[in-house]
């Protein structure tokens, strides 16, 4: 499905918060990842762990640009727009099955299949909101189950997630996380909790510093070198 | 630890240096060029006593005459049927323009056609449509459309592109822009669009100055003839016809409005087409080229010597008038935005007297700068003096208007300092970058309006155009109107190289 060979990634060029062009003045980038290689297989649920600044977003980013006609995108920046309602921010997720036409009359008037669906999809997330509510009045954990349906609504084969559950109780997360790995064939996505990844993921990925630490397919790993990992992190 | 502490001086530090920052070095220059320009400039008041006129108008203010105007309903109705269809016509132009405005063709275009007043594009009109309501369309929709054209392009562009990263990226581009970008800045659209229809009033009314028949003609009618009270009347209505936009036209009903607009147009006469024809073929083009019947025959001499006469004895005289006036226009409008900020500002004064301050405002800004320069024309006698106040007063109004919206959503601090303190320490130090942005914004918006007041007598470039219009000149008029585009575009481009900071484009009008 995927194949990376020995990449290298400068921080401008992912979507973290500095991609805007306009600020071009600054040219000087700072590399993120570092000869990294790694293949992912069809069907697989690989979940990417490691300190923060580990490169794992720079890293998911490259990733969905590679596989970006088949897989859905859940960004940590969730990229909703506030103005519109929690119907329209899911809608958004389906805009390439309709035409133009069919899009701009259901941004004035909702089409009744649609709604259901949607309705459907927001019972699945356990978002008990009215679907005509504006984003913007939103709780955190609410907006975030906006973008991760928005995510699903896209109905692709591969789910890829950038800590998609952050600001929910565990819990729930792990209702959702079994929600999305059913209805995705591959799922790559990084995730902040480590016995979570441990256990719902077939594969693990640990990346520190920009490179490939752990791979669990090449190893078996457990949990103190994980622990391991994050420990030397914090002290350097 | 209690001990009596002596303050040890650092011998290092012994006389610390507090460099000036950055607003407080552009605060000064704004007022050391004013101060060095003010000998140059002609502010001496002519009126011999302006106290008479002074209580006469204060006489009027107070027993305004509702029923002196006649065709009183009618100069209302039109005022806002231009200010409609202006709007709206500027909008179906404009918009599509905005989504192709980073072409550099499209945009110095629009600088250019922003760059003409609304008062000049009429004048222009009026040779060919006569007093038409043509005339009073094209003249709003023509800049409008060029300013909708850059300010939707501005704001679209300062949206997040975050939400088109999580579309798909094979749904079309249509579905993309409007769900991503449009449903984004909706609101803001939706705003600008209705504070520019405020603006349409104000040009419409203004276009009375010039004969069209809006609330404008009435009113320079009843003040030059010295009908205070009917002049008041008139003044008194428009502010409120201004202030209450919201209650009478709500974004819903502008559709009902516009159709009853293009019902109740005063009729528009039939356009001969051979005076159009003859008003671009012949009236406009320069004496030397009019005048000879093929190009071989044209005098190349005496087109030289036509245009450096017209540029050095009316251009130039008129663009330097222009310039001083607008410098000293801009630092009178940062002492008016300052103190008008104060005196509406929630952070220093209780609730009613906010209020009190908020109406001033209203009226300082819902009056259009050529009905106040007049009625200070009235008042002091020909100089740049009314200009100035003019300037300082409706723009400064227009400032601190915006500023006030803004420092009143500051929260105020959680610490026991007395509300002078409050103002001094927090809200100024973080609304200041911000007033002195729009400042600068509106200084292309106080440029352009000095060039206007030259119709009233002030020898700015308009001045010079208004007269060559009365003297049928229209090639001279032509091309002094171009150097004031041009002036124009050129102050706005310096301005924006010398000053770069963030576009608040909901302030540009």
């Amino acid at each position: 499905m995927l194949t990376l060979a020995n990449l290298n990634l400068h921080y401008d060029k992912t979507a973290g918060a500095n991609t805007r062009k306009k600020t071009g003045k600054k040219k000087r980038s700072t590399q993120v990842i570092f000869d990294l290689s790694l293949t992912i297989n069809e069907g697989e649920k690989v979940a990417i762990i490691g300190p923060s600044g580990a490169g794992k977003s720079s890293l998911l980013h490259h990733i969905y640009q590679e596989l970006t006609t088949r897989a859905a995108l859940c960004s940590q920046r969730q990229g909703l727009v506030d103005n519109l309602s929690i119907y329209h921010n899911i809608f958004m997720g389906a805009l390439a099955r309709h035409h133009w036409l069919f899009n701009l009359v259901n941004l004035m008037r909702p089409f009744k299949q649609n709604l259901h669906d949607i309705a459907v999809l927001c019972q699945q997330l356990e978002l008990d909101q009215p679907l005509t509510k504006k984003v913007d009045q939103l709780s955190g954990g609410q907006r975030q189950r906006v973008a991760l349906a928005r995510a699903l609504y896209q109905q692709q084969d591969i789910f890829i997630g950038d800590e998609p559950f952050s600001a929910l109780d565990p819990l729930m997360t792990s209702r959702l996380l079994n929600t999305v790995l059913a209805q995705h064939n591959s799922v790559i996505m990084v995730i902040h909790d480590r016995a979570l990844a441990m256990s719902a993921f077939d594969r693990v990925i640990a990346l520190d510093k920009g490179r490939l630490i752990l791979d669990s397919q090449q190893q078996s790993i457990d949990q103190e070198q994980i622990t391991a990992l994050y420990q030397t992190s914090a002290i350097a | 630890m209690s001990q009596p502490k002596q303050l040890q001086p650092i011998p290092s530090l012994k006389n610390p240096q507090y460099a000036l920052g950055y607003w407080q070095k552009v605060t000064l220059s704004i007022w050391l060029i004013a101060l060095i320009i003010l000998p140059f400039a002609d502010i001496e008041i002519v009126n011999f006593d302006p106290f008479l006129e002074l209580t006469r108008m204060a006489n009027g203010l107070v027993t305004p005459d509702f029923f002196a105007t006649e065709y009183l309903w009618q100069a209302i109705m039109q005022t806002v049927n231009f200010a409609i269809i202006g709007v709206c016509l500027g909008l179906v132009l404009g918009a599509p323009l905005a989504l192709i405005y980073q072409h550099p063709l499209i945009s110095s275009c629009c600088a250019f056609l922003r760059a003409i007043h609304e008062i000049f594009w009429a004048l222009l009109f009026l040779q060919v449509f006569g007093l038409s309501p043509l005339t009073g369309i094209l003249a709003i929709s023509i800049p409008f459309a060029a300013t909708f054209a850059r300010v939707f392009h501005d704001i679209i562009n300062q949206s997040s592109d975050s939400p088109l990263e999580s579309i798909d990226s094979r749904a079309d581009m249509i579905s993309r822009f409007t769900y991503g970008k449009i449903a984004q800045v909706m609101p803001q659209l939706m705003s600008y669009t209705r504070y520019r229809f405020e603006c349409a009033l104000r040009s419409s009314a203004v276009l009375g100055f010039i004969g069209m028949p809006t609330l404008g003609f009435y009113m320079e009618t009843a003040f030059r003839q010295g009908n205070y009270s009917e002049g008041a009347a008139l003044l008194m209505i428009f502010i409120a016809l201004i202030g209450t936009i919201r209650y009478w036209c709500p974004p819903k009903l502008l559709g009902v409005y516009l159709v009853i607009a293009c019902v109740t147009l005063i009729d528009i006469p039939h356009i001969d087409s051979s005076l159009l024809v003859r008003f671009i073929t012949h009236d406009i083009l320069p004496p030397a080229i009019a005048n000879a019947a093929t190009l071989a025959e044209v005098q190349w001499s005496s087109l030289t010597a036509w245009f450096s006469a017209l540029f050095l004895e009316q251009a130039v005289p008129g663009a330097i008038a222009t310039i001083t006036l607008a410098l000293l226009a801009l630092a009178a409008t940062h002492f008016i935005s300052l103190s008008a900020h104060m005196m509406a500002s929630k952070h220093l004064w209780p609730a009613p007297l906010t209020w009190l301050g908020r109406f001033s405002l209203l009226i300082g800004r819902s009056v259009p700068e050529y009905i106040l320069a007049f009625i200070f024309l009235m008042l002091l006698g020909p100089s740049m003096l009314p200009a100035i106040i003019a300037l300082a007063i409706h723009n400064g109004c227009v400032i601190a208007y915006l500023v006030v919206k803004q420092s009143n959503a500051i929260a105020p601090q959680e610490m026991q300092i007395s509300r002078l303190n409050q103002f001094n320490y927090h809200i100024m130090p973080t609304i200041y970058p911000s007033m002195m942005a729009l400042m600068f914004y509106r200084f292309e918006i106080i440029v352009r309006e000095t060039a206007v007041f030259g119709i009233l007598g002030i020898m700015t470039l308009g001045f010079y155009i208004d007269s060559n219009f009365s003297e049928i000149r229209y090639s001279n008029a032509l091309i002094l109107i171009i150097c004031t585009a041009l002036l124009n575009v050129a102050i706005d481009i310096i301005s924006r190289r010398l000053l770069k900071f963030e576009q608040t484009s909901q302030a540009s009008c």
